[in-house]
């Protein structure tokens, strides 16, 4: 197995596994939390009615802005956690670049948040009876916005290696990220400033074509036609850039301030 | 060949407001393979930062940092392969996993396969009487037996040079003992170069070959172990006379202080030269003072490096 690429993602896979295994209780309390908070919203859309014309739209962007709260708190909040512990220390000595290592966390922790979420989703559409597909061709759109939510995650590492308390921040971010990149409230029907800034967000990209695929039954191609897969397309490449780039510069930077062990 | 080297090495940390910090000044060593150097020094003479600079996670502001043959900035992953750490007051390990878990893992952090480094990992976890617990979270464990996983997880890929930074802080007088053996068994048998920091300076004067002495990030000292103790050794003498020594009488021996108690005067001092001694006896035998003892104050590491710390 290559020992700098192929290795040291297998390896932090396989050792985020055996730690969410043995966080299984809290790991079950997210999925619970993931679908009270949602009927809770579904009850407030439909003005105390359950209504699936109206939960369908919620529970896309719903499900995607859950991936991305799930990436963004392993990057800031278990991170800062290992500067704590000194494993973080070991990992910047390790046979492979730091960038290898987190790209196999946060798959890892982008597998295990599509079953939990996924399964959940599942149990939603067909206990409230919710007009929602996944196509496989709905695949594609996710695997894109996946790949922007990487490289936000590069991002949000990276910041967590110089600054370290940014667990606070990611939280208020994500949570923001909620009512902004059009889980709850499409991008078209916001204000146009509010829609510029919604539009950044690395998931509100990811979230129309997904609605588009899974709701009004739009192919790739029909898709492509709109202009939103295109779109998606050049947010992901971004995000991904910015992230690799950015987290070489604050590595390097962490490294000349020394403040890679600090918490 | 030398197994670490570092030349002219400097860093220094900003400081808002102020002067930035000067943590480590144009330091310059060579360790040779297969010794155990020792990083002595007062909290922030720079040895963690020293060591954080070896092992490449602090990047410094001048200088070259060579493990082996490889220069770590242009070759960190070939010197990276020759380094294993353990660094003060942190887990360095899962302690969620069990210790096989965090053995394999670490081994192939390293980019060492987990069935390569199996047959090391069973040996590790044998001599640390801990085979039959492998499979048993960290966290279940002693703290001592925790420190001692750390370290075999340093050693797990094999590396040639073993980095430990305060290994026996907060360790129970047992744990420590366990640890220092295995240090000693890891220069001494197996002729890996150990690099030790540590504040407790019989452990560092027992164990290590060589020693260096920093202070606010400078060297003060760099000698063999033996060598340093010989620099310093004064030939400091005790002398146990009968009776009390009149006050003028002490004034007249330069450096040397009195005590007096139960009807016995004990003075401590330099002597240069045996010839003095024997001087000095007869003068106290012919002024009425009986000799009860005459003894030698070795030189020890924590006397020199006080003294070290006064004199800088």
């Amino acid at each position: 197995m290559n020992s700098t690429f192929l290795l040291p993602v297998y390896n932090e896979m396989r050792k985020g596994l055996l730690l969410i295994w043995d966080y299984k209780f809290s790991m079950l309390m997210q999925i619970v939390t993931f679908g009270m908070i949602f009927l809770g919203i579904s009850f407030m859309m439909g003005n105390g009615k359950l209504v699936p014309a109206l939960i369908a739209p919620a529970l896309v962007g719903y499900m995607i802005w859950f991936l991305a709260t799930l990436a963004i708190n392993d990057m800031s909040w278990n991170l800062q956690g290992e500067a704590q512990t000194g494993t973080l220390e070991q990992m910047f000595m390790g046979a492979a670049s730091m960038s290898v290592i987190v790209l196999g966390r946060v798959l890892i922790r982008l597998a295990f948040s599509i079953v939990t979420v996924g399964t959940m989703s599942v149990i939603m559409v067909i206990m409230l009876d919710v007009p929602v597909t996944f196509p496989p061709s709905a695949t594609v759109p996710l695997v894109i916005t996946l790949a922007g939510l990487l490289g936000f995650g590069y991002l949000v590492a990276g910041a967590t290696l110089v600054f370290k308390q940014i667990g606070t921040l990611a939280s208020i971010l994500t949570n923001m990220m909620l009512f902004l990149n059009g889980s709850l409230l499409p991008v078209d029907r916001m204000p146009d400033g509010m829609a510029r800034f919604a539009r950044l967000l690395p998931t509100t990209e990811g979230i129309i074509v997904m609605r588009q695929v899974m709701i009004d039954g739009l192919s790739l191609a029909q898709t492509w036609e709109t202009g939103s897969l295109g779109a998606l397309i050049n947010h992901s490449l971004v995000f991904v850039a910015l992230g690799l780039l950015g987290f070489r510069y604050c590595e390097n930077l962490a490294r000349r301030r020394g403040t890679l062990g600090q918490y | 060949m030398s197994a670490i080297q570092i030349a002219d090495l400097s860093k220094s940390f900003p400081r808002k407001g102020h002067p930035p910090t000067v943590a480590v000044d144009r330091l310059s060593f060579t360790i040779p393979e297969g010794q155990i150097f020792g990083i002595l020094g007062p909290n922030g003479a720079g040895k963690t930062t020293t060591i954080k600079m070896i092992c490449g996670l602090i990047h410094p502001d001048n200088g070259e940092v060579r493990i082996g043959p490889y220069d770590l900035q242009t070759q960190r992953r070939q010197a990276m392969s020759l380094i294993g750490a353990v660094l003060e007051g942190t887990r360095n390990i899962y302690w969620r996993l069990s210790a096989w878990e965090n053995l394999m893992y670490f081994a192939r952090l390293k980019g060492v396969l987990a069935r390569h480094a199996a047959a090391r990992a069973k040996m590790l976890l044998g001599e640390l009487g801990l085979w039959d617990r492998r499979k048993e979270a960290v966290r279940t464990y002693s703290r001592g037996m925790q420190q001692k996983v750390a370290i075999a997880c340093a050693l797990v890929a094999d590396p040639q040079v073993v980095l430990l930074d305060e290994p026996t802080l907060g360790l129970d007088v047992q744990a420590a003992r366990t640890v220092r053996k295995w240090v000693a068994q890891l220069s001494h048998e197996q002729g890996k170069t150990v690099v030790l920091t540590t504040h407790q300076l019989p452990m560092a004067q027992d164990l290590c070959d060589q020693i260096a002495i920093m202070r606010e990030g400078k060297l003060l000292a760099n000698e063999p172990t033996q060598k340093l103790l010989t620099l310093f050794d004064e030939e400091v003498y005790n002398i146990r006379l009968q009776g009390k020594l009149p006050e003028q009488a002490v004034s007249d021996l330069p450096g040397f202080s009195a005590n007096y108690s139960d009807g016995q005067t004990v003075l401590t001092g330099p002597v240069r030269q045996g010839q003095d001694l024997y001087a000095l006896l007869d003068r106290f035998r012919s002024a009425g003072l009986p000799l009860v003892s005459v003894t030698r104050e070795r030189a020890d590491l924590e006397g020199i490096f006080l003294k070290l710390m006064d004199q800088a």
